[in-house]
């Protein structure tokens, strides 16, 4: 730190439960999020969608639709496949074939619900009075509807060009497996399943394309998490045409060729460490399956290039998204194209039943686990193999495949191992897409932990000593995992434990579950602990695959305004996550001006800086709230050198207190920021540009690191109706400095509250024929008030040696409360001899694992 | 022409936060449409539109309903409060100023129906243990929260109103 930032004189906001920016407008109804847009003349549109799982279609008649009242077009996948590009493979990995897939089906569905025309009318009701009128013959074809299924010979493969339905399979072994197995004491093994889960946001998606009508410019509407990749996916997969229009448009425009040429240059230079490390098996993998992929990229690498005007995509308020808005959806294309060739606005807002069958699902994988461990509680190796149900199509951008490599280099945990396998396999059935659910990678951490009460079951010993026993402490730092990430002093999960362990009493605990059997009931407790990158240590992206380090990067613009206001420009799109708030705290802190006084920007893209992650990943503290403090720390530094001269004092001895710039000491004669900036401005004589004006690109490396915490669940299963209550459940997490308390306590407990729907409530359910069960919230049960309890949140704040040390909180509740709750369920039952193989148990199965009705 | 009927149309004519609306809607049209589209309050949200989540309840004559399961000609005669109904000007009702000093809400998709909900229920109840408060609001989901602090926000608004002498609660 350089002298003048310790004197900044930090105001203290980062720290303080600071009241909530955005509630002025979200507490009143005066907010805006995407179903409140309405441009002058808007058309509504409607998705006709398959009834069957699996089938061909044959033939599609839309005549009759067309006609109907206010109808204004209606298309089907042939018109998709004239006018756009198939959503291409995001990531090459060895092993990996990805299927490329139109936004319109074209001539096969693969899932109910699977989209197959668009009708746009006059209103939304009429556009779907016309979806009636469509007809479609379709050729039923064998459904692929469960794991099994999928990965048994000959089964009906989805995609033609793939090996049947097996898409992705591939082993990564560190150290010696085998000889670490046969020398070990024992080998415990488990077989482990998860079902089916939706992320769920309150607010469905949607998308409202505006179309100006004098220049055909785009302004997309949209409830994203990610404005950017919404902008360029769009831009590079409407307005098809061929490479030769393309290439000549490209040619004859030399503005375009020079700024493309440029920014080529500047972002190899950038990424040049990154790019070497990738590896060219991947795209051999897809193009040995598949070559279409070529002829489409060039296409649309061309077609992007011989644009003159891309989409503006803007959002202010979202309501939720938990990761199912990071992705791009079909329909978000096939509006776009729609729009395009009608030269009209066009709005859609899914519905509930929509969202539940193809807003995205989740966490259908199949675990199995073994770990070698000697008779003292020493686990020294392990072993998994994970199959992933993707459903019927790949996420976009990221999908089953890059979750298994998260899930890869996270499964060892914060545990000392001496050598671990596993080999990941996704595979193709007739549901619902895979899409990445608020801590994508969870089930790792569900199945390690689970497997450990598992072995300290079978060693007689007590969960949390095999734990503690195992687990990487201060004493061994720095060192590594043994799938390659570095561990620091930030990867505390070991104090979370001790600290967990201090604040529960197991003695009173053990007398009460005397007492409640007694009376019919079965208590439990169950602990859970891990660490999650975020943003973890600079070789984590690498080591999950490698050249993806260069997608951790943020970008943050700070500008001090003439009138003095003060503008943080940012890539992120908060859906929840109060930036607005926690951004200002550290912005106000770093200039020394009031909370009231800083605005930020977001949700525009005319207007943010790039970045294609958008808010997702726990990313918004580190890497976002990074860029923001050092670009605004630039700034203070530019204004503390203008003000020095104003003022004709040496720079070290001007502080800020409360937005007063002055000599230390000599407050009174203090200038304000509006009077520096307009002095500033009037030397730059350019009225247009902001008088300070910084942006910061925050690479994440070097600063940040480890997200920790450890969760204890305490269960009370009643054995008449199966019933489990929470009695008490605590999380001690340590997320480094906390930027707003209150925040992060409710990032917290909303993540438990969604592992507790996970385990005991929520299940994306199908048939044998493929058909979603849960398509109302009367069947999707998302628990309310009476079912969440209160949950107790304990801080502890690691502190390391970078200067950035803020650590990311979005996902870790979700992450810990799964294996945590399903723990206490086995620790409850286990004396009725239960052994709590799945993560979903509702009352029935709590009755069967306890012995009072049958399985079935 | 269409082979589809065409619904029959009804002037409906109620009052919302105040003020008297006439307007003729299609018969099948709900009541959260018509607040939303054709009298211009986006307030009120829509989660689910089959009576689950609780985002669309308004109040009528004072009773929490789910404006995305009643018919707009339902209403018709109606004193209809929404979530823009509550403020006063500038100063926030004491639910919603309650619902702020707690940290209530994220996202705040759900926060329009719980304001609702939590105005009728203190104006039922102005003393509710946590208990009932967790079964009154069972009826409003929150995806983001995992409801503690909404739960706070409701005791810390009890506490707001006792303090202003319940002079506030009549804010619907
Ligand atoms: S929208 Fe009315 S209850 Fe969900
Ligand atoms: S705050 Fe997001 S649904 Fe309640």
């Amino acid at each position: 730190m350089s002298a003048e930032n310790q004197t900044s004189g930090l105001g203290g906001l980062v720290g303080q439960s600071v009241a909530r920016v955005e509630d002025q407008r979200l507490l009143t109804g005066n907010g805006s999020y995407v179903a409140d847009i309405d441009p002058p003349g808007v058309l509504h549109a409607a998705f006709l969608r398959s009834p069957f799982a699996h089938a061909r279609i044959e033939a599609i008649d839309i005549g009759a639709a067309r006609r109907a009242r206010g109808v204004v077009a209606v298309f089907t996948g042939a018109d998709i496949e004239r006018t756009t590009h198939p959503f291409p493979p995001f990531l090459m990995m060895p092993g990996l074939y990805t299927p490329l897939y139109h936004a319109l089906s074209v001539d096969k569905v693969r899932m109910v619900g699977d989209p197959v025309a668009l009708v746009i009318a006059e209103s939304r009701h009429l556009a779907e009075d016309a979806l009636e009128l469509i007809e479609v013959d379709y050729e039923p074809l064998p459904p692929v509807a469960t794991i099994a299924q999928a990965l048994a010979h000959g089964s009906e493969p989805l995609w033609e060009k793939a090996d049947g339905n097996l898409l992705y399979d591939h082993t990564d072994t560190f150290g010696d497996v085998d000889a670490v197995f046969a020398s070990a004491d024992r080998v415990i093994t488990e077989r482990l399943s998860c079902q089916r889960q939706s992320n769920q946001p309150m607010e469905t998606r949607g998308s409202v394309i505006e179309v100006d009508p004098a220049t055909g410019h785009l302004t997309i509407h949209n409830a994203t998490q990610s404005t950017h990749m919404l902008r360029w996916i769009t831009a590079a997969l409407t307005g098809k045409q061929s490479a030769a229009t393309s290439l000549k448009d490209f040619l004859t425009n030399k503005q375009r060729r020079g700024a493309f040429v440029s920014a080529a240059r500047e972002f190899v230079s950038a990424n040049a460490e990154s790019l070497k490390k990738q590896d060219n098996a991947g795209p051999a993998a897809q193009l040995k399956k598949d070559r279409s992929f070529v002829g489409h990229a060039n296409r649309i690498g061309l077609g992007l290039l011989g644009k003159d005007d891309y989409p503006t995509v803007m959002a202010r308020d979202i309501g939720g998204g938990f990761g199912s808005k990071g992705s791009i959806a079909r329909e978000d294309v096939a509006l776009a194209a729609a729009a395009i060739e009608l030269g009209r606005s066009v709005k859609w807002i899914e519905d509930r039943v929509e969202n539940l069958t193809d807003g995205g699902q989740a966490r259908e994988e199949m675990i199995t686990v073994s770990i070698a461990v000697d008779n003292d509680g020493s686990m020294r190796a392990m072993r998994a193999d994970l199959v992933v149900d993707q459903g019927a199509y790949p996420g976009f951008p990221v999908g089953a495949p890059l979750t298994t490599r998260i899930m890869m280099v996270m499964f060892p945990g914060s545990y000392r191992f001496e050598a671990f396998e596993i080999r990941s396999r996704v595979v193709a059935t007739n549901k619902g897409k895979y899409i990445p659910y608020r801590g994508p990678w969870a089930n790792e951490t569900w199945a390690r932990e689970r497997m450990i009460d598992i072995v300290a079951r079978q060693l007689g010993m007590s969960p949390a000593e095999v734990r503690l026993r195992n687990m990487i402490d201060e004493a061994d730092m720095p060192t590594a995992m043994v799938t390659g990430p570095t561990i620091d002093e930030t990867m505390s999960t070991k104090r979370t434990l001790e600290r967990a362990l201090e604040l529960v009493d197991l003695d009173a605990f053990e007398e009460q579950r005397v007492e409640a059997a007694a009376v019919g009931h079965q208590l439990g407790i169950g602990i859970a602990s891990y660490h999650e990158a975020a943003p973890g240590p600079p070789d984590y992206w690498d080591s999950v695959n490698p050249g993806t380090s260069m997608m951790t990067f943020e970008d943050a613009r700070t500008t001090v305004e003439a009138d003095g206001s003060v503008l943080i420009y940012t890539q992120q799109m908060p859906h929840g996550q109060s930036h607005e708030t926690t951004y200002a705290q550290v912005a106000a802190d770093e200039l020394g001006v009031r909370l009231e006084d800083v605005e930020l920007v977001y949700g525009n893209t005319d207007r943010t800086p790039f970045g294609i992650a958008g808010t997702g990943g726990s990313r918004g503290g580190p890497l976002g709230g990074g860029a923001v403090k050092y670009s605004a720390r630039e700034v203070r530094r530019k204004v503390v050198e203008k003000a020095a001269k104003l003022l004709e004092a040496a720079a070290d001895d001007i502080e800020i207190v409360d937005g007063n710039i002055h000599v230390a000491g000599v407050p009174s004669r203090g200038l304000s920021y509006a009077e520096v900036a307009s002095a500033a401005a009037a030397e730059s004589g350019d009225p247009s540009s902001a008088p300070f004006d910084e942006t910061t690109t925050y690479r994440g490396h070097g600063d940040g690191g480890w997200s920790t915490a450890t969760h204890v669940c305490f269960v009370d299963i009643d054995l008449e109706t199966g019933l489990v209550k929470i009695p008490r459940y605590l999380v001690v997490e340590d997320c480094g400095p906390v930027i707003n308390p209150a925040i992060v306590d409710g990032q917290v407990r909303g993540g438990v509250a969604q592992g507790i729907g996970a385990v005991l409530y929520e299940n994306s359910a199908y048939d044998d024929a493929g058909n979603v069960q849960a398509t109302t919230y009367m069947d999707y049960l998302i628990p309310t008030a009476m079912e969440i309890p209160d949950i107790e949140v304990h801080h502890i704040e690691t502190l390391s040696a970078g200067e950035n040390d803020f650590r990311g909180v979005g996902e870790g509740g979700m992450i810990g409360a799964p294996a945590a709750i399903t723990n206490a369920v086995e620790d409850a039952l286990a004396p009725l001899g239960a052994r709590v193989t799945e993560q979903y148990l509702p009352p029935t199965r709590i009755l069967e694992l306890a012995g009072v009705i049958d399985p079935d | 022409m269409s082979t589809i009927p065409i619904d029959g149309a009804a002037t409906v004519t109620f009052t919302v936060n105040g003020a008297s609306v006439a307007t003729e809607v299609e018969t099948r049209r709900m009541l959260s449409d018509v607040i939303r589209e054709d009298v211009g309050l986006t307030g009120t949200h829509l989660g689910c539109e089959h009576g689950v989540c609780g985002a669309c309840t308004v109040l009528i004559d004072g009773q929490p309903a789910r404006s995305c399961l009643m018919l707009a000609v339902q209403a018709d005669g109606a004193d209809i409060t929404t979530i823009e109904g509550l403020a006063d000007g500038d100063r926030l009702h004491a639910v919603q100023q309650a619902m702020h000093d707690s940290h209530s809400f994220q996202c705040a998709f759900c926060a329009p129906g719980f304001l609702m909900s939590t105005v009728a229920l203190l104006a039922e109840n102005p003393n509710p243990t946590r208990d009932q408060i967790r079964a009154e609001l069972s009826g409003n989901l929150c995806r983001c929260t995992g409801y503690q602090s909404i739960i706070a926000g409701v005791e810390t608004a009890v506490e707001l109103l006792a303090r202003s002498g319940g002079g506030e609660r009549g804010g619907a």
